[in-house]
């Protein structure tokens, strides 16, 4: 087969995947910046009118904006963490054979693999009891103290960070676990004989080793954290005392009737992952040399 | 090496025990709940069932609006649960399907076909995850009413596939990139098509790939509840999760919890039958040059 029709089988292989991607993404992602400009809102008589850059200039001069991508960067930054540190955590147990390893793989498999839009209402009520339940005064009690410490909503905030940590942990446990798995296990040996100590093997062998690994890690838990609204919403029931971007922009469309406001909020987040995941390529991507 | 000493052992062994308590408390503790009886709700011990119950689950399947106590049926709904279940396999596998077929038909011409700029083609697709969702789904709810979709699980299949097509086809590609040339080279030297080449070597071969991309997409969509909740509104045309969420809290505490196990537990047994299968497909799509 000549090199022009393969380029031609190529592109319509491709055709539906991107016909799907245009479908879904194309047109809202369009209408968000467009409207990101006007004044658009259900609530309002008349006609739209363009406004410019007004709705981000007040965005950025209001102190709400400050304090949700303040909140927003805290959360996805211990998340992350503790989601990376969990993880890598999990894979390095899980890489040495022991007896039992299949079902503790499984275990540490089950928190991703549960289907986390119940789990999380699951989650909800388990943290947040209805009265009548036996352990209902303990956990009141506990949301006494915390909301005490941190301000009115600190618990639902902790609910929601320890959520997304119990779930994201399990899924890079088993990306890491995979990255383990690809290194050839020589490497690992040839550490062991160069360094006696497991902790510096760790950082010059292990960490240098599962960087692509790693990288794809963070990206996928930074946009999850980013992104992360529907958890955050359905944890804290709505009463959103510390917004994150996500939350605040949905807020502002579905409670305010405010679309361009809401729509310039949430497509501040797009500069920051694009210029993320462009130096995250490199590691996980790279413009390696053809194998072929 | 030398064998390890005890006090090595015990400290492995209790970092396990750690993380196996840390990853499966939540799921056990859900499970408990929904065994329970509503007295032994009130008064039990939160942490143990004595008398486990399957009256919470039969009660998502026989609820009428029978009137129960002073208030009346007001309070009692019920619920069209059996259509909630067929609803969501219907959901999931339709998405899982298409997600497989759209993600290896671009996986294979990214990686495989290379078309001119392929590297750039799988990086635009990935970019998609930095698209905030947060409020997409006003406009896409235009999109789906334009297109007559709405109040449809069609609509579903239409906008879960997308979610998890952009990794898909970044694990394919990657995969299909890193065969070597002969897997299908003698094959087409013997005037096989290159579709029969596709079908009949590089297919059956993928499967560990194919398994960790099917695994992913169920994860993904099974984790969505913005979208399913916003698009789909009549009680008959509910998945599981959109259902769920219009659960009273203080008053179906017990029946949700059952309706989350009932669930989580065919996502969960596909999940387990196929984890090994994740895994190992993960790895053979990041083996670099293999």
């Amino acid at each position: 087969m000549g090199r022009a029709r393969e380029i031609r089988l190529a592109y319509l292989l491709l055709a539906p995947a991107l016909l799907l991607l245009l479908t879904v993404l194309a047109y809202p992602v369009g209408w968000e910046v467009w409207t990101s400009f006007t004044d658009l809102s259900p609530l309002k008589d008349g006609s739209t009118s363009y406004v410019g850059l007004a709705n981000y200039g007040r965005l950025l001069a209001g102190a709400e904006f400050w304090q949700a991508a303040f909140v927003t960067i805290a959360y996805a930054l211990v998340t992350s963490v503790a989601k990376l540190a969990l993880g890598l955590g999990f894979a390095l147990l899980l890489a040495r054979p022991f007896r039992g390893r299949v079902l503790v793989f499984l275990a540490v498999f089950l928190p991703w693999a549960y289907p986390a839009g119940v789990s999380v209402i699951g989650w909800y009520w388990t943290l947040n009891p209805p009265t009548t339940t036996a352990y209902a005064p303990f956990m009141g009690q506990l949301k006494f103290v915390v909301d005490g410490a941190f301000g009115t909503g600190a618990w639902a905030f902790v609910s929601v960070v320890l959520f997304n940590i119990w779930r994201g942990s399990s899924f890079i446990g088993v990306l890491l676990l995979a990255g383990i798995n690809a290194v050839p296990p020589e490497l690992f040996e040839c550490a062991v004989l160069e360094s006696k100590s497991a902790w510096r093997r760790f950082w010059l062998v292990t960490v240098p080793l599962l960087k692509p690994f790693l990288a794809l890690a963070v990206f996928l838990s930074l946009t999850s954290a980013f992104a992360d609204l529907a958890n955050v919403w359905m944890l804290t029931a709505g009463r959103i005392v510390f917004p994150i971007i996500g939350t605040h922009a949905y807020f502002l469309a579905i409670k305010a009737g405010q679309f361009g406001p809401a729509s310039a909020l949430s497509l501040t987040l797009v500069p920051v992952l694009l210029g993320l995941l462009l130096v995250l390529f490199r590691y996980f991507d790279p413009p390696r040399q053809e194998t072929a | 090496m030398s064998p390890r000493p005890w006090w090595s052992k015990l400290g492995h062994g209790s970092l396990i025990l750690l993380a196996v308590v840390y990853c499966l408390f939540p799921i056990y503790f859900m499970l408990v709940q929904s065994l329970k009886t509503p007295e032994e709700d009130v008064f039990g011990n939160p942490f143990i069932v004595m008398n486990p119950t399957l009256e919470n689950f039969e009660e998502l399947f026989e609820r009428k609006s029978e009137v129960r106590g002073f208030v009346g049926d007001a309070l009692r709904r019920s619920y069209p649960f059996v259509d909630w279940i067929a609803n969501t396999l219907f959901v999931f596998a339709g998405s899982v399907l298409a997600t497989l077929v759209i993600s290896v038909a671009a996986g294979y011409a990214l990686g495989r076909l290379r078309p001119p700029g392929f590297r750039w083609w799988r990086r635009a697709m990935f970019a998609t995850y930095v698209v905030p969702q947060t409020i997409l789904f006003i406009p896409l709810f235009q999109v789906v009413q334009a297109l007559s979709l709405d109040d449809s699980m069609l609509a579903l299949l239409l906008v879960y596939p997308s979610m998890a097509l952009p990794f898909c086809v970044w694990m394919l590609s990657a995969y299909f990139q890193h065969l070597p040339r002969e897997v299908e080279e003698a094959a087409l030297i013997e005037g096989a098509s290159r579709a029969t080449a596709f079908f009949r070597i590089i297919l059956p071969m993928s499967r560990p790939v194919l398994v960790a991309a099917g695994i992913f997409t169920l994860g993904t969509i099974a984790s969505d509840f913005m979208i399913a909740s916003v698009f789909l509104l009549s009680p008959q045309n509910q998945t599981i999760t959109a259902g769920l969420g219009t659960f009273d809290v203080a008053l179906d505490e017990l029946a949700a919890v059952a309706g989350v196990n009932l669930l989580a537990i065919p996502v969960v047994t596909i999940s387990a039958v196929f984890a090994r299968g994740f895994v190992r497909g993960l790895t053979a799509s990041m083996l670099e040059g293999a």
